[in-house]
């Protein structure tokens, strides 16, 4: 797939497999000038997403990911008092002490908005913070502007930046925060689609490795009770392996026998599931 | 435009709020929308928030665009909307009886399967009969009793009774998605135990103190002199004890797992291990209670710091808890009677609590309650109990 970025509409980028229905979303959601908060097991590309979205249209791409002990302002900008300390006892710097702007460092989410062209915001596993930091955040991006209170300025967006909200799908946001964005929830890809996905990784791959090694992926992720059932990632990386590896043959794949289960299962429990059911798949 | 389309989603259950149909409405205007495959795409994704409703949305969908008839309830929903009019015949026998046209006395005679069987059936026919399959969602339901017995959203769970009845059990077992929806909600839950977060200094001296700072730097005439504080670190370690034995707790195991789970990425360390009616001199890490065992005798080389979180309803003959020999399980020989066990892990860990989802106001007619109740500081398994035992955990803390 090529990078394509026809009148500033998302359509694809060069590493990034799009469906459809995505873009419309991702269209939509800029054209109404609304975060878009995606959903969806790890794996599914979400954050993905959102550099797909710069490299098409060609956008610079800032990355704020979510701590559980963050805090808004952190997001927004820090007043570094500690140089300016020094700045005033040592005097050396070109800096100018009174001048307290001068010790103003923008965050990620300040850095959007100072940006000198438009950018790509993505806020990275938004679930992790607690519900007043993600409420006042909305805030903040509903306004497009913050208070910095050591200066009493206010920031004001130059560009609306496209903003991208994932979030794992365990827990709910909350209402006010819900009704603030758009949302879609990524589905975790089809065979078909997984095939293409791993073409665009693997453009040489063959076509027996392909089928074979994606066929065998869905019966893993089968497998019962495993935790933590192997996504894309996964899949890409052991595809990697597979390649890598002067000795394996694809009809290892079709007799059952599957190698560099680790690559697929990083957990030790339901690596010991997996290698027992595969040992009595082959059987 | 589309007025009725929103009023549909609205009556099916989906949380649709007017602003994000004014929202649809700008997009529509500013020509983003130019066919209804669009439509579907745009729509969906302003008004509908959470995967959930998909399902719901893709059938109101269809029905309102194409005229495609709304499916007709499959088995699933079917047992669904028979898990509600189970409810409603719990909180309202005599009605319910009446609307199916059925004696009381003959429906309370049956079991609870043959009750959601004999449900399954009636409903069958019922749509048979009246609607000759048409339209099942709106307002004419599937039943007599009808538009009442459909839970879009996931099943509710049946409250907590002083009376529980077996067909009350066999429905709690049926829940389909029990960490959505139940009496302790996510965001509650998520409200209690963010209070279990210790917050002791223990990290490293990396945070720089301002006002310390500023303050010691004048003391030195203006030299500098930076103070650190120690950043705060969350190092708060969990065991979770629970009595998965017997129907009393079955409801409870998943919910208590659930929720801990929910809160795992708060604590340090989060173990669960199992064990039936009281602790002899083994618990298990397997729900099975027979693999792994695991020596109450080696929780003494655990955290003394460790949450130990004992679920559990307490109840059981006065026996098992105080003689040498007390399991009910044969295999299961013991040398040192469980109340004894029980008062090392109390001497073990300070910070051990007993949650009973028991109410309180019972605990006094159980003999085996007031025994254990003397030995760990016991909390309903409520909200409000919850609460009071993550302060009661942090209370101690404080005194250190």
């Amino acid at each position: 797939m090529k990078v394509e970025s026809t009148n500033g509409m998302f359509t694809g980028a060069s590493k990034y497999v799009l469906d459809e229905e995505l873009a419309k979303i991702v269209n939509i959601s800029m054209a109404l000038e609304m975060p878009l908060l995606l959903k969806g097991e790890p794996g599914t590309g979400k954050t993905m997403l959102a550099h797909a979205i710069a490299e098409a249209l060609n956008m610079r791409l800032i990355v704020l990911n979510v701590k559980s002990s963050m805090k808004l302002v952190e997001a927004l900008y820090q007043y570094d008092t500690l140089t300016r300390l020094n700045d005033s006892r040592f005097g050396d710097s070109s800096r100018d002490v009174s001048n307290i702007e001068e010790y103003i460092k923008m965050g990620k989410i300040g850095q959007a908005f100072v940006a000198d062209e438009r950018v790509v915001l993505l806020i990275d596993e938004i679930d992790k913070a607690d519900t007043d930091f993600q409420d006042d955040m909305l805030d903040v991006l509903d306004q497009m502007e913050f208070d910095i209170i050591e200066i009493d300025k206010t920031i004001r967006a130059k560009h609306r930046p496209v903003i991208i909200i994932t979030s794992n799908a365990k827990k709910d946001l909350s209402d006010p925060f819900l009704g603030r964005c758009n949302f879609h929830h990524i589905a975790f890809p089809e065979p078909d689609m997984m095939r293409k996905i791993v073409s665009v990784h693997f453009p040489d791959i063959s076509k027996e490795l392909l089928e074979n090694s994606v066929k065998a992926f869905y019966r893993m992720r089968e497998f019962r009770g495993v935790e933590k059932k192997p996504a894309t990632r996964e899949l890409i990386n052991w595809i990697r392996a597979l390649e890598s590896d002067p000795d394996f043959k694809v009809k290892d794949l079709v007799k059952g026998d599957i190698p560099y289960l680790g690559v697929l299962f990083k957990k030790s429990p339901d690596y010991a599931i997996a290698r027992g059911t595969v040992s009595r798949m082959r059987i | 435009m589309f007025t009725n389309f929103f009023y549909l989603l609205k009556q099916v259950g989906i949380p649709v709020s007017p602003t994000s149909f004014l929202r649809l409405q700008k997009a529509l205007q500013l020509g983003l929308i130019t066919s209804i495959d669009d439509f579907y795409t745009a729509a969906r994704s302003i008004l509908v928030k959470s995967e959930r409703y998909f399902d719901l949305y893709d059938q109101v969908f269809a029905h309102h665009f194409e005229g495609a008839e709304l499916e007709e309830p499959d088995e699933f929903e079917l047992s669904r909307v028979a898990q509600a009019l189970l409810d409603e015949w719990l909180k309202n026998p005599k009605e319910l009886a009446e609307a199916l046209g059925v004696d009381e006395k003959s429906l309370s005679k049956l079991s609870p399967e043959e009750l959601l069987q004999y449900f399954l059936d009636r409903l069958k026919e019922q749509t048979g009969e009246h609607h000759g399959g048409s339209k099942w969602i709106g307002t004419g339901g599937t039943s007599p009793v009808g538009h009442s017995g459909y839970h879009p959203g996931g099943m509710r769970v049946g409250g907590v009774s002083r009376n529980k009845s077996a067909v009350k059990v066999a429905m709690d077992r049926r829940y389909r998605d029990y960490s959505q929806e139940g009496p302790l909600t996510q965001a509650q839950i998520g409200e209690a135990l963010k209070r279990l977060r210790n917050m002791i200094p223990v990290g490293p001296k990396d945070q720089v103190n301002i006002d310390e700072t500023i303050y010691h730097t004048m003391k030195n005439a203006g030299e500098i002199e930076i103070i650190f504080d120690r950043s705060l670190k969350d190092r708060l370690k969990v065991i979770l004890a629970i009595d998965n034995g017997g129907w009393s707790m079955d409801p409870y195991v998943e919910l208590v797992q659930t929720l801990f789970n929910h809160a795992r990425a708060q604590f340090k360390e989060l173990r669960t291990f199992f064990f039936h009616n009281t602790i002899y001199d083994n618990l298990w890490e397997d729900p099975a209670r027979y693999r792994k065992p695991f020596k109450v005798d080696d929780l003494a080389r655990l955290d003394p710091e460790t949450r130990f979180i004992i679920v559990g309803d307490a109840s059981m003959a006065p026996y098992e808890l105080m003689a040498t020999d007390g399991s009910i399980h044969i295999e299961e020989r013991t040398y040192k009677p469980s109340h004894e066990r029980l008062r090392f892990i109390a001497a073990t860990f300070p910070f051990a609590i007993w949650l009973n989802p028991k109410m309180e106001q019972e605990w006094p007619y159980t003999r085996t309650i007031g025994m254990i109740r003397e030995i760990f500081p016991m909390f309903e398994l409520t909200i409000d109990g919850l609460e009071k035992a993550v302060n009661y955990m942090m209370g101690k803390n404080h005194l250190n």
